[in-house]
């Protein structure tokens, strides 16, 4: 199994300077982001990216040689989704209590997202490449990735689509529990973590730790469930 | 420091873990979630790896959005046949967002009212 480490060093070691571009872009962005109050709309990324790709354009730097020379921390993404596992080890023991409502919700709404998802890409007549790309879009962005990896679709479309959802679902939830009148936050929490990722998380965390709590359980739950069912489903819905 | 490097180290090794049963036994998931799993389920029986993989962890989440500035740059690359798609790929993305928690609400309410 030597060959894993090898693979993974050679990822580390091809890392050069465009890293400092990432560097410098993610400043700007985190101090921006934080100046703006830590509005949604300005996140790091949001600001980072753009910054990044016209400095690219000025020194005429294609993406492929950027990518490889940001090599340290793309390999970082999978030590990252390892430690997913410390918070949710730490939320599971609230799991027994509410055992049924939990595991029917979580189990429905995930597998929900994504075949909705699914389905729509094929009633627009979307291309298959976009259809593997977005089918992990309710999911934490670093199993996403990892899945969408696994299954062959475009990383970049991924890292968008996955950012537009966590932002339309936070929207979205609000307007949903006030007309549906669901007030209980667990269950507010839950719906956050499994239709919105992180991104519902961190908003499940300023109502309250319970509610963050839920939706932490709800987001890494809904990762597992969803990499161990889609890599081997997503064949059926590939002409 | 000493922390963050033992946290790191775990991680590192159970992500090999993972990648190498993954591969081993031919299975069809990502082999760091099958190296998250198997963190978790030891973590569940012992919890005296936690203090050491606190700081690792937090530290990696808190800047995980660093980590995705170079995917996410790949976006502006994708090309013309992608983007002439995004208005159907932005109704997709919200309208599936809409009806899974929907659904979750209608399963929430069906079941937690049924216990009491």
């Amino acid at each position: 199994m030597s060959d894993i480490i090898a693979q993974q060093w050679q990822l580390i070691s091809a890392t050069s300077w465009p890293v400092l571009l990432t560097l410098a872009g993610f400043a700007i962005g985190w101090w921006i982001y934080n100046r703006s109050g830590r509005a949604s709309l300005l996140h790091p990324l949001m600001i980072a990216t753009p910054l990044i790709y016209f400095a690219m354009q000025i020194i005429d730097l294609d993406f492929a040689a950027y990518d490889a020379g940001n090599g340290i921390l793309n390999w970082l993404l999978g030590p990252a989704t390892v430690a997913l596992a410390v918070p949710l080890s730490q939320q599971l023991r609230q799991l027994p209590a509410l055992l049924k409502p939990l595991t029917a919700a979580l189990l429905f709404g995930g597998l929900f997202a994504t075949l909705s998802a699914l389905l729509l890409v094929k009633l627009f007549g979307l291309s298959d490449i976009i259809l593997l790309s977005l089918a992990a879009k309710s999911v934490t962005s670093p199993i996403a990735l990892s899945i969408v990896q696994q299954i062959g679709g475009l990383t970049g479309l991924l890292a968008v689509a996955t950012m537009v959802t966590g932002l339309a679902g936070i929207v979205l939830a609000k307007t949903l529990f006030r007309v549906t009148q669901l007030e209980d936050e667990r269950w507010q929490g839950l719906i956050l973590g499994v239709t919105a990722h992180a991104i519902g998380t961190a908003k499940a965390f300023e109502a309250s730790p319970r509610c963050g709590a839920f939706a932490t359980l709800g987001m890494g739950i809904n990762g597992i469930l969803t990499a161990i069912i889609l890599p081997a489903s997503i064949g059926l819905f590939i002409m | 420091m000493n922390r963050l490097l033992v946290g790191l180290l775990i991680l590192v090794t159970f992500q090999w873990l993972g990648e190498s049963a993954v591969k081993l036994l031919a299975l069809n998931i990502p082999g760091q979630l099958l190296g998250m799993i198997l963190l978790l389920i030891v973590l569940s029986f012992n919890k005296s790896l936690l203090p050491w993989l606190e700081t690792a962890s937090s530290q990696l989440i808190r800047y995980i959005a660093l980590l995705f500035v170079p995917v996410t740059t790949g976006a502006f690359f994708l090309g013309p046949e992608i983007l002439d798609q995004l208005p159907q790929i932005l109704a997709v993305l919200i309208l599936s967002t809409v009806l899974a928690q929907w659904f979750m609400t209608l399963v929430i309410k069906a079941l937690d009212g049924s216990d009491e």
